[in-house]
């Protein structure tokens, strides 16, 4: 007995050392599983402040560039409408029949989504997996796993939520892929390389598929993410010799450096789809 | 000022201009668009290297526990930083011991810095422990040795960074009076 007191005197430091660093090393695998890490991370309310706190500073000089991206927005959600009122039916041959609101009842609304205005609080773009932080948080109706988007394209996933903070990882992450589709419908999944904040990477797809420098990609409903929505722009196209597929790199939509609002989106019906998705792969 | 408030003080500002300074700029080494990868440079490692010299083992690597978890929280890397900063915690006595003419119970009340050190041995034991601490701290993060020269150049680019701002730091908040003597 004696002598273990005496080793642990001796070795105390070393002890402690190593105590310390297994704490840290199960942290960061319990953060590695993507799950609860609600403790330690900026969504919690101290760090929250810190960064509303610069947020409110900062806010103001960049007014002037949210102004012109809000202004872009319009004109292209215009132009949207316009394209959708503004058919001449008696000229043109596209028949539509009108809904009667006797209809409405048999409706079936597959996807119902609720956009979420949020300001950016706090945002990276260095790192291997990047986390923004927004300003809202469970009391205003933000969940786990909800879609993020921005005036121009695809944001990022909500990971963990506080009472008036949320923190999303954004699409600039090593750890999940994107479902994405091309302008004629073909599937693949984007990444991301770690390093360039302006760079995705579509890969697998098939030669054949003609594709061209400035080509769209969009998101598909097979995610969380509402369909259609921009992911990016073809920017350069390479073809890997040795499974002779095409690898594309896409330029982002989003400019992941300045970003500022967001929309977090709710899919009111992801919570029916995911149970019956679920309960077909446990019967399976 | 009591020696423990004002090493609090300084967790507090170099916490702060960490954060909300630092962490906002994103540098590349060359201006290239792209090739090298962005990264920010750290000096929250810092206030391990100022604490006073006769503080122990533990204190040190307790102190250094909680500054890594601080930042930790700020920056969503839940560990990453705490391992790498408790590992420069737990090697600075020997290092410092190995360094100074003296032992370090021969400096009472005071705390490594330019003026009872020199430049040369302060600057040789701070981009040690730098370089020590931003090695672990990228290899953890990186999680892979496949891509090893990108791993290690962004590992030299990084502490010569951090190596610039810290002399930066120290040229503003060190009394001017005392460094000239």
């Amino acid at each position: 007995m004696r002598n273990f007191i005496l080793f642990i005197r001796r070795f105390f430091n070393l002890i402690l050392f190593l105590i310390l660093e297994i704490v840290c090393f199960v942290l960061i695998a319990r953060t590695n599983m993507l799950q609860g890490n609600d403790v330690l991370s900026s969504a919690n309310t101290v760090a929250g402040i810190v960064y509303q706190k610069r947020e409110d500073v900062v806010y103001y000089f960049g007014l002037k560039r949210m102004n012109d991206s809000l202004l872009n927005e319009n004109i292209r959600l215009r132009e949207a409408l316009a394209r959708i009122s503004g058919v001449d039916t008696l000229r043109d041959t596209v028949v539509s029949r009108r809904i009667r609101a006797v209809d409405s009842g048999s409706l079936i609304r597959y996807a119902d989504y609720i956009y979420r205005p949020a300001r950016v609080i706090n945002n990276s773009v260095t790192s291997e997996n990047n986390y923004i932080t927004i300003n809202r948080g469970a009391h205003h109706g933000v969940k786990k796993r909800m879609a993020v988007l921005s005036g121009t394209g695809v944001v990022g996933e909500v990971i963990s939520v506080s009472d008036n903070f949320a923190s999303i990882l954004s699409v600039l992450n090593v750890k999940r892929k994107l479902s994405a589709k091309l302008k004629d419908g073909t599937m693949g999944s984007v990444m991301w390389e770690e390093g360039k904040p302006d760079v995705l990477v579509l890969e697998d797809i098939p030669k054949e598929i003609k594709v061209f420098r400035g080509d769209s990609v969009f998101t598909t409903s097979y995610s969380f993410f509402p369909p259609d929505v921009l992911i990016g722009t073809i920017d350069r196209v390479r073809i890997n010799k040795k499974n002779n597929v095409q690898i594309l790199y896409l330029k982002s939509a989003t400019n992941f450096r300045n970003l500022q609002y967001v929309y977090v989106v709710e899919n009111t019906m992801m919570e029916e789809r995911k149970r019956l998705e679920d309960s077909t792969r446990k019967a399976k | 000022m009591s020696i423990y408030l004002k090493n609090f003080l300084r967790f507090c500002i170099i916490i702060l201009i960490q954060v909300l300074i630092l962490n906002k700029i994103t540098l590349r080494w060359w201006a290239q668009p792209s090739g090298f990868p962005v990264f920010i440079p750290y000096i929250y490692p810092l206030f391990i290297l100022l604490l006073p010299f006769e503080t122990s083992v533990v204190v040190l690597m307790l102190c250094g526990f909680v500054l890594g978890l601080t930042m930790d929280t700020f920056m969503n890397t839940a560990g990453i930083h705490a391992s790498a900063t408790v590992l420069i915690a737990y090697l600075r006595t020997n290092v410092l011991n190995a360094l100074l003419p003296k032992n370090l119970v021969e400096y009472p009340n005071q705390s490594p810095g330019v003026k009872n050190m020199g430049w040369v041995p302060f600057l040789v034991y701070s981009a040690f422990l730098i370089v020590i601490h931003h090695a672990v701290f990228f290899s953890i993060e990186l999680w892979s040795f496949s891509n090893i020269g990108y791993l290690l150049l962004k590992i030299l680019a990084s502490s010569a960074t951090s190596l610039l701002f810290i002399i930066a730091y120290l040229l503003l908040f060190t009394k001017q009076t005392s460094l000239r003597s």
